[in-house]
Parts: structure tokens; sequence; C-alpha cells
């Protein structure tokens, strides 16, 4: 564990330890007072649209949908924009793609698949709703999301089939501040089974990087009317790794939503869709200005 | 020369007219069962319970009924049925337990909410929040 939080970031980590410590602290707070309150039965309702919707660019939301709602997500991400006019700032330059479906089985509990055109990847993911926030009772909500993704490639990519693998867990604590604003800070883990290494001097084998990776997430909405919002985010990573470290992402964007979708159109430093591709491998550097375009549609059915 | 565009301007008119009579067609009766009409809103009129009302409005209904409710949204053109005028008389006279199943079923171009709209609560919401449409 100690290797991961090789502190490259020391301000971030001690911010984000001591929000989570108060966040505990609330919510432990709030516990002990609900054992000592009143007997008054009041029916307390979750607070409802945090978000708009469960992706707010490149990460997950607090939001999970209705038990019986199927979810089709359209993720897309164009070159960076450091061309210019040659091609029209990375609309014209290769693009990532994901296509997910997700599915709420039971209350609080998402299901889905996907699969991403860089390095083919394939996710299997699940996301639950852990703690709603509720007024004057419940500060945040809290919602864990999980993948598995399999690195589909030709098998001459890799020595061994489980290489192909790779993990992302994550905690994601929001607030809705006001009805206008919420906010959410999300800590993760990500975890690749292979990781590249290089032959050293002594002519000994390393690692380029390890193969966990610490990072932290913070995003907000600010809605400017009943359906459409302003996005933005950013994305620290927390582990030093011996090579090859990845960089933080800035992102903002607009969101807007109806009925049964939600559209966002956005500006950012992350490439990969895949959550642990982008914390791990991000080489969009904010300072040089790679950044790129993109935008996610989802599309939800209620069954 | 001239028959043909006689015979064109016929044809245009009368495709016209079979869309005029789609939009009639529209405005056939909704019968709504007597315990669904008398089932009383248990959701006070407070303007928190409009403001609620407008949001869900303003996400779910008004692309078709329009931002007053005049059935003037910018879908109402696509839709074979009549969306309705909310602002009239004849629509207000119905009691809230009817506005609420008709919400909540749906028919023909009108979604069913139940599920969408999961909370029955969200839907006396709505329903209060029409009753302020009325002129």
């Amino acid at each position: 564990m100690k290797n991961y939080f090789n502190i490259q970031y020391p301000i971030f980590h001690r911010v984000g330890i001591v929000l989570l410590f108060s966040l505990a602290f609330s919510v432990t707070n709030l516990m002990a007072q609900d054992e000592t309150g009143t007997t008054e039965v009041v029916k307390v309702k979750p607070v409802k649209n945090t978000f708009g919707s469960t992706l707010v660019m490149n990460n997950q939301t607090v939001m999970v949908p209705i038990k019986g709602t199927l979810q089709f997500d359209i993720q897309h991400c164009f070159g960076t924009v450091n061309n210019g006019s040659k091609d029209l700032f990375g609309l014209f330059a290769p693009s990532n793609i994901r296509l997910g479906l997700g599915y709420t089985l039971i209350n609080n509990l998402t299901l889905g698949l996907g699969i991403t055109k860089e390095r083919m990847q394939m996710d299997l993911n699940a996301k639950y709703a852990l703690l709603r926030q509720t007024d004057g009772k419940m500060p945040v909500s809290l919602t864990y999301y999980g993948n598995i993704v399999i690195d589909t490639r030709a098998a001459s990519n890799f020595r061994y089939d489980a290489h192909r693998l790779s993990y992302f867990n994550q905690l994601l604590i929001a607030r809705k501040i006001t009805s206008k604003f919420s906010a959410q800070v999300a800590p993760s883990f990500s975890w690749f089974n292979n990781i590249d290494g290089y032959v050293d001097s002594k002519g000994d084998i390393q690692k380029k990087m390890n193969n966990g990776h610490f990072a932290v997430s913070v995003l907000g909405r600010y809605k400017i009317s009943e359906n459409s919002a302003i996005i933005a985010g950013y994305d620290q990573p927390l582990t030093s790794h011996p090579t090859n470290n990845p960089h933080p992402n800035i992102c903002f964007g607009i969101e807007t939503t109806t009925s049964a979708h939600a559209f966002q159109v956005f500006v950012g430093n992350y490439y990969g869709i895949v959550p642990q591709s982008n914390n791990m491998f991000n080489r969009n550097d904010y300072t040089a200005g790679n950044f790129l375009i993109g935008f996610n549609i989802t599309r939800l059915w209620n069954y | 020369m001239k028959m043909k565009s006689l015979i064109m301007v016929v044809f245009a008119g009368l495709i016209a007219f079979s869309f005029t009579t789609n939009l009639r067609d529209g405005g056939k009766p909704w019968p709504v069962p007597d315990a669904a009409k008398n089932k009383k809103n248990p959701v006070a009129k407070s303007a928190e319970s409009v403001e609620a009302g407008k949001a869900l409005w303003s996400k779910h209904c008004k692309a078709c009924h329009g931002a007053k409710g005049l059935g003037d949204g910018s879908k109402a053109a696509q839709l074979e049925t009549e969306p309705g005028n909310f602002t009239k008389a004849e629509f207000q006279a119905q009691t809230d337990g009817a506005i609420f199943y008709k919400t909540s079923e749906g028919r023909d171009d009108m979604p069913s909410f139940k599920k969408k709209i999961a909370d029955a609560e969200d839907i006396w919401n709505l329903v209060n929040y029409i009753r302020t449409l009325k002129k």
C-alpha cells in the first residue's frame, strides 16, 4: 500500500483524507442523533436529481436509475485540439468510442456491460447506491461503482490470458447543496494485471508503473435552467509511479436532459473513456494544451 | 397542363385533410374509472409542490404540451394525437384524480409515466403545477 501513496501530490492527498474523515464523522454524528432523537416517525424521502445522469463527462455519478430502467450509453472522445484547423481541432482525428448498456435489476443496483474502441476493451460493471441524501438526516449520497475490463486484442499481445484483465473500484460521495448546485468527490483504485516493463542498466527487468493506482475525482454541476447545466470536473492521480506518471484531467462542458435522454458536450484531457485507462494512462497534459472535445448521450427506457 | 396542376392541388389538399382528420381523432373521449376520478389529491398545493411539479413538467411534458400547456411543444407537430390545451376550462374541469390517472397510465402518443416517475407524490406535484396553467 505504501508504494501507491508515495505522495507526489501531498496537498491533494491531505485534503482528500480530511474530506473523507469529515464526511464519515458527519454521518456518524447524525446517526448518533437518530438513536437519541424523538420517537415521532416522519417519512424522509431521498433528495432527487443530484445529477442529471449516471455519467458526468468521464466519471460516474452517484445516480442509479430506478428499478426496471434500461440505459444505453454512447460516449465519444475526439482527438486533441493541438493540430488546429489541420484536423479541425481533433474532430477529424482518430477518436475513441464506448457503447454501453446497463439495467437496474433491483432498487439501487445497476449491472452493465460495454465495449470501447481503444484497446478493444470490454467492460462488465456494477453500481450500487449505498446511502441516499435526505433533507436534514443524511448529508450525502454514497454509491459504489466497480468494473472488470477485458482487453480483447489478439493473444500475441499477452503472455498470459490473465494479463488482459484490469479492475476499477470507486466510492462516489455527493451532495445536492442547493437546488441548482451539486458536488461530488470520488476516490478510486485502479488495478492492471499487466504493466509494461523495461530492462535497466544492470539487465534487470523493472516495471514502468505500479499495477495499482489511487486517484480522486471532484466534479460539480450547476443548473442554468430546468433542463440545462454547466458541468466541470478535475481528476487527480495520487499514486506516484517509477515512470510514465499520468497527468491530471480538467474538464468542463454543458449538459441538457430530457425525459429519456441526457446529452453532454465537453472539453477535457481524458481520452480513454474506461475509467482505469483514464486514471492510469492519461498522457494529455493540460499545461501543454492537450485538450479534446467529447460528448455523451444516454437513453433511458423504463420497463 | 392545367388539369395536371389541378390534380396535384387536389391531391395535396387531400393529404393535408387527412392530417387534420388524424388530429381530430386525438380528441376522442378518455374515460377514467370512477375510483381514479374520485381519488383525492394527498399533496397540498404549496409553492414547494408547484415548483417540484414545474421541474417535472419541464423535463417530461414540455416537449409535447408546450411551456404553457397550450399543446404547442417542439414535438407536438409529430404527434398523431392532439396534445390538448391545458389552459382551457374544459381541461381544468377534470378532477385532480383524473389528471393523475391520465398522466400515470397514458394512451396512444401520451406515454405512461407511472414507471418513469415512480413516486406517486411527484405525479401529484405535477397535477398541482398543471392547475397553475389555467387561464
